[in-house]
């Protein structure tokens, strides 16, 4: 008998009695908060930034003037050439994104309780753009914040995703005696643009 | 060695056990500040517990839906029964692609597999890209913590690995300076890897997807950059929705740091053109625990280690004690399962306060299954001699309760007039590491007779 055969039937014979699935109530979790202030406070638990602008077009100079002289950029947003520095088209192997200095992407799914924004493959042109970037900038739409992450995965569930990530925060370790230190392999800060 | 032997050894540095008990503990608050923020908790553990009672109830069927959907997406599944053809496996794999170098970002069930060795053996290097896991594989050592792997090693003792391997500069222990480096060390291995290993938090039989979720990023740097990704996954890690990860990863992160969620959750479903994506299905005795109707709700478990910093023995008697991959009281459910004889003092680890259940995000009932391996454990494995005779002789005084009233009144009146010296000696194992309280004048039966006159 192969493994698989093996395993399964051995789960057939060793699970209880078939039990009901839970149906979820979310109305238990309902607390009344006010999203867009809850979201902005999560995001600074977390460790991230955020700053608000009042149209998406003001982003570009906004970053621009928070890090300044920077080499590598990349963004996905319109109208952008300028700031970009790099072309992806012309990259041999994703491996050599490892000096990219600052990448903005746009998200369209952020989860107020957490301060976590959703990126799928359709905001990601190569997967591994906002982990080896070293600051990562996401933009979001105001509207696009919902409560917990059970309403997230209500928004995923009607698009067909291959690989995607909730991000919260910068990347970070407390892996040395407990002490917070941002910045362990991934981006070391992020900066999220709401308008 | 028996838990309270190997115990022993870490507790000879008291200085390291105090500090220990107070990190751990720290970690513990923060879980409980997250938690009372949510409203609803309670239900969440509730339908935490439903789900993954259900996915066992099923397990057998979602994991063929599981591996349909998987192979649909062009990704590889393979199964293996035990730990050593998971090794082979992975191996098999890192051949085929030709891999030398290895990234891994951390996973529980590689190490219960002990893959590390076993692949380099045959001269592939396997570099752990956790922080806390490169820490000490440095140290050839076995994280001591599933969350938390170098909980037991001080800054000082990281700065000195850091000089020793990575030729860092002696900073006092510096954790800014020291993770710093760590960096600029892991972003080489990435960058050289061949292939990339990583575990699986949750995986979705609806999609044939799985969720991996850190706080440093290493999961997604090494699988992106690496042409090869193997996902290693327990059977039990299964869950048959993707809607259901909004339950599991609202209690993950807050049950293990006291974080909303963790930084990085990542969904991979299908390779990027050119790449390869393998998953490996291990069982390596998880369906005979399955087939233990008192502790196979000890699969439910999706390792946050909240059961681990809330343990009082845990946080005393450090991780290496449980001579187990899991340590702690989910540890000490699970590996008495695996071997009796060798874990027969685990669940005897404990206090039985029931502090892990209540922190449990998945509700197990950790301390009834402690007590209940207890049971098995006393009838089946050989008790040491002093035990099996004073628990005899106990068992006779308290049927002759003349008898028992009269050593009672030994007791009190030794308790409160002999010298320390004489009470805490050596067979008095009662008088090891604490002061006994001083001997009340009268018997509780005396008390509770007055007391019951009086009311009268
Ligand atoms: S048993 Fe419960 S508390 Fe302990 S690690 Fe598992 S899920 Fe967490």
């Amino acid at each position: 008998m192969s493994s698989r055969e093996h395993i399964l039937s051995r789960a057939k014979a060793n699970k209880p009695d078939l039990l009901e699935l839970p149906n979820l109530d979310l109305n238990v979790f309902v607390d009344g908060r006010d999203l867009i202030k809850e979201f902005k406070t999560k995001i600074e638990v977390v460790g991230g930034n955020v700053v608000d602008v009042v149209v998406k077009e003001n982003v570009i100079s906004q970053v621009s003037s928070l890090f300044p002289d920077t080499k590598a950029n990349f963004s996905t947003l319109e109208g952008t050439q300028d700031f970009n520095t790099i072309s992806l088209e012309a990259l041999n192997k994703p491996h050599e994104l490892e000096d990219l200095d600052i990448l903005i992407l746009e998200s369209d799914i952020g989860v107020a309780e957490n301060g976590a924004l959703w990126l799928s493959d359709n905001q990601i042109p190569i997967r591994v753009l906002p982990f080896i970037t070293k600051h990562l900038v996401l933009v979001l739409n105001k509207e696009n914040i919902v409560p917990f992450l059970h309403q997230a995965y209500q928004k995923i569930a009607s698009s067909e995703t291959d690989f995607g990530v909730f991000i919260s925060g910068p990347s970070k370790t407390a892996d040395i005696e407990q002490s917070l230190v941002i910045g362990a392999q991934g981006a070391l800060s992020l900066t999220v643009f709401i308008y | 060695m028996n838990h309270s032997k190997a115990a022993s050894i870490f507790n000879k540095d008291e200085k390291k056990v105090d500090w220990h008990d107070k990190a751990l503990w720290f970690v513990r608050h923060k879980r409980d500040k997250a938690v009372h923020a949510v409203e609803g908790w309670e239900s969440l553990r509730n339908y935490g517990h439903g789900i993954k009672a259900h996915t066992l109830s099923n397990l057998d069927n979602y994991l063929i839906q599981f591996e349909e959907n998987a192979l649909k997406n062009g990704v590889q599944v393979h199964w293996a029964a035990n730990g050593d053809e998971h090794n082979k496996i992975v191996h098999g794999i890192l051949k085929e692609h030709n891999a030398k170098k290895v990234v891994k970002s951390k996973s529980m069930l590689t190490e219960e597999c002990h893959l590390n060795p076993f692949l380099e053996a045959d001269g592939i290097e396997v570099i752990d890209t956790d922080l806390g896991e490169r820490i000490v594989q440095l140290a050839k050592e076995s994280p001591s913590h599933i969350v938390l792997p170098a909980i037991h090693k001080t800054k000082e003792e990281v700065d000195e690995l850091f000089q020793e391997h990575l030729g860092t500069k002696p900073s006092g222990g510096d954790p800014q300076y020291l993770t710093g480096e760590a960096r600029k060390h892991l972003r080489k291995k990435f960058i050289s890897a061949d292939a990339a290993i990583t575990g699986v938090n949750f995986a979705i039989a609806e999609t044939g997807g799985f969720v991996v979720c850190t706080n440093e990023g290493n999961a997604d740097m090494g699988a992106h950059l690496a042409p090869v990704h193997i996902a290693c996954m327990g059977i039990e890690k299964l869950i048959p929705k993707q809607e259901h990860l909004g339950v599991f990863l609202r209690l993950l992160a807050r049950s293990a740091t006291g974080q909303p969620i963790t930084t990085y959750s990542s969904h991979f479903k299908k390779p990027v053109n050119g790449n390869k994506m393998h998953i490996v299905i291990v069982d390596n005795g998880r369906t005979e625990q399955l087939s233990r109707p008192d502790f196979r709700a000890s699969l439910h478990c999706i390792r946050c280690g909240a059961c681990m910093n809330t343990c009082p023995i845990y946080r005393r008697s450090g991780g290496h004690s449980y001579d187990a991959t899991i340590p702690g009281p989910i540890g000490s459910i699970l590996s008495p399962g695996k071997d009796l004889t060798k874990h027969s003092s685990l669940p005897f680890a404990s206090t039985l306060c029931g502090s892990c259940s209540d922190v449990c995000p998945v509700k197990i009932d950790i301390h009834s299954q402690l007590y209940k391996w207890r049971q098995i454990i006393t009838k089946e494995t050989p008790q040491p001699f002093v035990k099996k005779t004073s628990m005899k002789m106990m068992g006779k005084v308290f049927a002759k309760p003349m008898q028992f009233e009269r050593i009672g009144k030994v007791a009190r009146w030794s308790l409160r007039n002999l010298p320390k010296g004489v009470i805490n000696s050596k067979p008095n194992v009662w008088g090891k590491e604490r002061d006994l309280p001083s001997g009340p004048t009268e018997s509780f039966d005396d008390w509770y007779k007055k007391r019951k006159d009086n009311e009268q």
